[in-house]
């Protein structure tokens, strides 16, 4: 999730999207400590993701971001992002933000589709001023969180109901 | 939540395609691999390497018990949940001394206040228990005074060995009597039926085990010698009285196990296939029997319960919530 070979820190789309859900689930899963595998939920998004979208090249790494699916379009690079549901799409909305970012780093262009296939819907994001400075300042505040000793502790908040860390936040 | 199976038959177990099916002189049957955590294996069963790539793949851990349903050894996947902080947290805790009396004692206080309600539960119904839970008590307050692991064993066994004395009382059959703890070879039938009750409470909390980030080699009371495992041997510790325990009362007081089901060897006294079965199934329903927990806000199986203990010793590694363990309140 996060390699802390100190010159070497990076930050992955999937800490960005825990970043606007949950901050006990960015350091837990920065240090590796992944939910339990067995639920439902988890399961369920492993099924999508695998199933969905047969036609397209899927999770291609680039450095240390990882993309669902990249394709040509008529007006050039579409990332995509296959999410369970549009439930947390605000999260979803900056972790492609942030997977734009990184390439535009990398002197790429791109543009970013969200997509919800049980809801057969697209969404599609671009990089914008506002998007910029909202992730600038949710990777430091994610390194702040990754620096802590101990896990922010737990709040409840609606996610938890259906979470595949309550089990363990709430013991 | 996902199925245990147990194999008692002799058969061949394969991978076919995506699959898995038992081939055995009664019957073909398919098990469905999706729907599997574990397998239980007490029969003569023929593997490949194409079927543990399969349960690799998806997990599931294999556990091997022999004739005599001693525990043989486990096929333990590649860890899937890997993380070296907690790995090096759960090394570091059982290296400072002061830490691992910690969690070694909170196991033993534990175990001791679930041993002494299922007694409870029997000097309510008339048995005359009360001299054993005085004495239990006794030891639970001797824990504190314990300076290092050795003597906190030594607590532990003797406690124990009162907790078995008083078995005779509440099952109050002459062919189910305990004498005195005997195992490898276990020398009477109520011994024989613990032993193979406990050996398959070690195998399931490893199967826990297995889906936390918890190593199983480092245990805290019993101690880590590279060789086996020892952190399902502790969490077992909790479990036992209420499960196993329960189990054999139940079993014995339907007369649903007598004499007949066992026989004599020279591995001591051999339970029959039949009386292992009907261990397992009552076990298992326990297992699935689900309660609501108030914390969490779902429901939770008995097998759950081992799983939120391990979370709870990783939350007390992590330095985040002392570790409280478990304490059955019926």
């Amino acid at each position: 999730m996060l390699v802390t070979n100190q010159q070497d820190l990076h930050i992955t789309g999937t800490l960005i999207w825990y970043y606007f859900i949950c901050h006990r689930e960015v350091w837990l899963m920065a240090r590796n400590l992944v939910p339990d595998q067995d639920n439902p939920n988890v399961d369920l998004g492993r099924f999508i993701q695998e199933q969905t979208y047969p036609r397209e090249k899927k999770e291609i790494s680039l450095g240390h971001i990882k993309l669902d699916i990249v394709h040509k379009g008529k007006d050039g690079l579409v990332i995509g992002e296959v999410k369970k549901s549009s439930k947390f799409e605000a999260s979803a909305r900056m972790q492609l933000a942030y997977y734009l970012a990184e390439l535009e780093k990398a002197g790429l262009t791109a543009k970013g589709e969200l997509r919800f296939p049980k809801e057969k819907r697209r969404e599609t994001v671009e990089l914008t001023d506002e998007l910029r400075a909202k992730l600038d300042a949710a990777v430091r505040d994610i390194l702040r969180i990754v620096y802590l000793d101990g896990p922010p502790p737990p709040v409840r908040v609606r996610w938890c109901k259906n979470c595949a860390y309550a089990e363990f936040c709430w013991s | 939540m996902k199925k245990i199976v147990y194999i008692f038959s002799d058969g061949e177990l394969k991978r076919q395609d995506n699959t898995l099916k038992f081939y055995c002189e009664e019957t073909n049957r398919y098990l469905p691999v999706e729907d599997i955590s574990d397998i239980f294996v007490f029969g003569e069963v023929n593997i490949n390497k194409k079927l543990l790539e399969l349960l690799s793949q998806k997990e599931i851990v294999m556990h091997y018990f022999n004739y005599h349903g001693y525990y043989m050894g486990t096929f333990y996947p590649r860890e899937h949940y890997n993380s070296g902080y907690m790995t090096l947290k759960q090394a570091q805790f059982y290296l400072e001394h002061d830490r691992r009396m910690g969690i070694a004692g909170a196991i033993v206080r534990g175990a001791l206040k679930n041993i002494r309600q299922v007694l409870k539960y029997y000097a309510n119904r008339g048995k005359d228990l009360d001299a054993s839970l005085q004495k239990l008590k006794e030891f639970e307050e001797q824990i504190d005074g314990c300076a290092d692991i050795s003597e906190l064993m030594a607590v532990e066994g003797n406690a124990r060995e009162c907790y078995y004395r008083a078995f005779d009382k509440i099952i109050e059959n002459e062919d189910f009597v305990f004498e005195q703890r005997t195992r490898r070879p276990p020398r009477n039938h109520l011994n024989s039926l613990i032993s193979f009750g406990n050996s398959v409470m070690y195998t399931l909390v490893l199967s826990e085990i297995y889906k936390t980030h918890l190593d199983p080699r480092i245990g805290f009371l019993h101690a880590t010698n590279f060789r086996r495992f020892s952190l399902n041997l502790d969490i077992a510790e909790l479990f036992k009285p209420i499960l196993v325990d329960r189990v054999i009362f139940s079993l014995l007081a339907k007369k649903m196990v007598t004499k007949q089901d066992f026989e004599s060897g020279m591995e001591g006294i051999v339970i029959k296939d039949r009386a292992k079965k009907l261990f397992v199934e009552e076990l298992d329903n326990k297992l699935k029997t689900t309660i609501k927990h108030r914390d969490i806000g779902r429901e939770v199986s008995y097998r759950r319960l081992i799983r939120l203990e391990l979370y709870k010793l990783e939350k007390h590694l992590m330095g985040e919530k002392e570790y409280e363990p478990f304490v059955a309140r019926w």
